[in-house]
């Protein structure tokens, strides 16, 4: 039972990580827009599945890869992967403005229940999905290869691939600049004062619309930036994924305690991890029912999570 | 408030028996029209296997039309999104729609199964092509689909030893690793595979997995299989999934032989997955491009698009229930015992008759492997 685990614990440890980090961008789109409106971005899932289709159109529509053609290399695989990343962000976070504008701030405005902002978020995630859907003839979508899956180095029986390193390190970098913004800069500031208390930060001079439409961008471009990771990894995409990667990060972020960006951190990493080894050593069916247990098992002892909920909670 | 509901559900209903009287007859005066129904996935993930079977319908239908000029046909679409729970809510309505006089359908097992009863009370000729389970042709199981339920495609007890052969054929030893995707379909083939794994000499099962269907990341998966030293890996599952696989266990550094069965069958399966794919073996009932290169490109120019999965299946099932019309089965009953004592040809060139179960005689399963980027024929699994 535990042969593989032990075998391959490195390997395992490795794409547990990688996958992680996706998760932890993803679930920063959720932690966010929670943090500051108490309220759950059910469209945060579509948000990330248009952020896959920023890179699939950079590197196939952009820069005419195909299936067939070789990997880029030297300058232009790196012109190519960071284009392909700012279109990613850059699809996602104006979807999330779009969502924002259409599912929640006219309803705000109207000064409706919250709860018909969550209605109106399920609604236009099912508009998202069913028109790329409709976009893509219902589909499944396959990236080019634009970044050769070169093996840099072998650690301990594990295969140290070229992708997964930048995965990791890139997403570890754009999730600490999110954070110093956060923590940092005055907008930031603002983001927090709105989380801590709305009314009187509006009170005190906050524009209470550009922080929401700010968060909003903020989880959006994180959210793409795992759109643009997930392509490079698993060079696939369709009109469906959101929903099972969504749940993933949304799990990850109420594991680490919704609202808090730390928590999404810790969160997503221990979900990624959770996931490969619950597969190796009980089998792939089991993954879902780990993943639950030990959620319910936090919660049960931590009920706002391992890191407690708020964005507030992020100050130095 | 209460009038906005009231004009909601007024518009809720209209949409409702919009439904019904699509199917209404708008026949001219000189030809007679007659409805049949398609019912696969035609919106939802599967969206892409309905619509290349509904094509074929489709392709059949003109065809017919186009050699009986006084006989209109109608074509009721019925979308199940290859779910069970959809299809359950879909089919009550196809069977109170009594111009419906048969279905080229339900495409999925599991679809099949939830709309059984609706059709079952109205005795509407269900003809299958590619709903594979075997339990819907078994008198013992509360599944059996008789008397309306036939198919013209094989059946997994015979799909799954086929694809343990094919699989494992040329490599000396093989040391097998079999994994399903959990759905319906993949579960019980992946047992008539491992079954059939025991008739082949030399080969040994060495492990296997269960995979949920909406997963990315095998590494887990991977991982087992590098443990498990497998030089074969056999997944029960579908193309677009089998793809994510073949790539992420190629990048791994494994080049174990890697086999799908009819769900891995699609020309998606080699353009998602590249050149990892090239080698894999897959099994499946071709395309028309398999059976007849001129009907083919008849079929580009008709239906502006290549046939897909299943088309030589759908096309066979579509004739059957529009001979039926052509030969004066204009009723339900009329028609289902038409088809229960039909006898003809198929485009296959075999000859289709139902046995008391519904299944037909043959379903000899065909090996394809990539070559080049495309799943090229290498002829019947014997």
């Amino acid at each position: 039972m535990f042969a593989v685990l032990i075998d391959q614990f490195w390997s395992l440890t490795i794409a547990g990580i990688a996958l992680g980090f996706i998760y932890v961008l993803i679930s920063l789109g959720y932690t966010m827009v929670y943090g500051v409106l108490r309220m759950i971005n059910f469209a945060n899932s579509e948000i990330f599945m248009w952020g896959t289709f920023g890179t699939v159109i950079t590197s196939r529509d952009i820069f005419h890869y195909t299936q067939t053609s070789e990997p880029a290399k030297g300058a232009k695989l790196v012109l190519v992967l960071v284009t392909s990343l700012l279109m990613s962000m850059l699809v996602a976070g104006l979807t999330a403005v779009f969502v924002e504008f259409v599912a929640y701030r006219r309803l705000r405005m109207k000064g409706t229940n919250r709860l018909a902002t969550l209605i109106s978020a399920i609604g236009i995630s099912i508009a998202l999905q069913e028109i790329m859907r409709l976009l893509t003839n219902s589909r499944p979508v396959g990236a080019p290869r634009v970044l050769e899956k070169i093996i840099l180095t072998e650690v301990w029986g594990a295969n140290i691939r070229l992708d997964t390193v930048i995965t990791i390190i890139a997403a570890a970098l754009i999730f600490f600049v999110l954070e110093r913004f956060i923590k940092l800069s005055r907008m930031g500031k603002a983001i927090r004062a709105v989380s801590q208390n709305e009314d009187a930060a509006k009170l005190m001079g906050v524009n209470l619309n550009r922080v929401i439409t700010t968060t909003f961008l903020v989880g959006g471009l994180a959210t793409g930036a795992a759109g643009f990771f997930y392509i490079t990894v698993f060079e696939y995409t369709k009109f469906n994924i959101g929903f099972t990667m969504g749940m993933a990060a949304f799990t990850a972020a109420v594991l680490g305690g919704i609202g808090n960006i730390r928590g999404a951190f810790f969160g997503g990493l221990s979900l990624g991890l959770l996931e490969v080894y619950a597969s190796a050593v009980l089998g792939t069916q089991w993954k879902a029912v780990t993943v639950f247990i030990v959620l319910v098992l936090v919660l049960l002892f931590k009920p706002n999570g391992l890191f407690g909920e708020a964005v507030q909670t992020t100050r130095a | 408030m209460n009038k906005k509901i009231k004009s909601s559900l007024a518009v809720v209903s209209a949409a409702a028996l919009a439904f019904g009287i699509a199917s209404v007859p708008t026949a001219s005066a000189a030809a007679k029209t007659y409805t049949i129904g398609y019912q696969g996935p035609l919106s939802g993930g599967e969206a892409s296997t309905g619509i290349d079977e509904q094509n074929a319908v489709k392709y059949a239908i003109k065809l017919f039309e186009a050699k009986n000029p006084s006989i209109k046909i109608k074509l009721v679409s019925i979308d199940d999104q290859g779910d069970p729970a959809v299809a359950g809510t879909v089919a009550p309505g196809v069977a109170s729609n009594k111009n419906v006089l048969g279905v080229v359908g339900p495409a999925y097992s599991g679809a099949t199964i939830a709309s059984l009863p609706y059709y079952k009370s109205v005795n509407m000729a269900l003809i299958s092509p590619s709903a594979t389970r075997v339990s819907l042709t078994d008198p013992t199981s509360p599944d059996f689909g008789g008397p309306i339920f036939h198919r013209v495609v094989g059946k997994d007890d015979l799909q799954g030893p086929a694809l343990a052969k094919y699989a494992t054929a040329g490599v000396s030893a093989a040391k097998v690793f079999v994994f399903d995707d959990q759905s319906a379909y993949a579960v019980p083939l992946r047992g008539f595979v491992e079954a059939g794994l025991k008739k082949v000499s030399g080969a040994t099962l060495v492990g296997g997995d269960s995979v949920p269907n909406t997963t990315t990341d095998f590494s887990p998966t991977i991982a087992k299989i590098k443990t498990s030293g497998a030089t074969v890996v056999i997944y029960t599952g579908y193309y677009s999934q089998a793809a994510v696989f073949i790539k992420q266990l190629r990048d791994s550094g494994s080049k174990a032989v890697f086999a799908g069965g009819d769900g891995v069958f699609n020309q998606e399966f080699p353009k998602l997955a590249g050149a990892a794919a090239e080698g894999s073996k897959v099994t499946g009932v071709g395309g028309l491009a398999g059976v007849d290169k001129k009907m083919e490109a008849d079929f580009v120019k008709k239906m502006g698009v290549s046939s897909g999965v299943y088309s030589v299946e759908s096309f066979d099932a579509a004739n059957i229930l529009l001979s039926g019309i052509k030969a004066g089965k204009t009723t339900r009953s009329a028609m289902l015992a038409y088809v229960n004592a039909y006898k003809g040809k198929s485009i296959s060139g075999n000859t289709i008759k139902f046995d008391a179960n519904g299944d037909i005689s043959y379903g000899l399963f065909a090996g394809f492997t990539t070559k080049n980027g495309v799943l090229v024929n290498t002829g019947i699994i014997k």
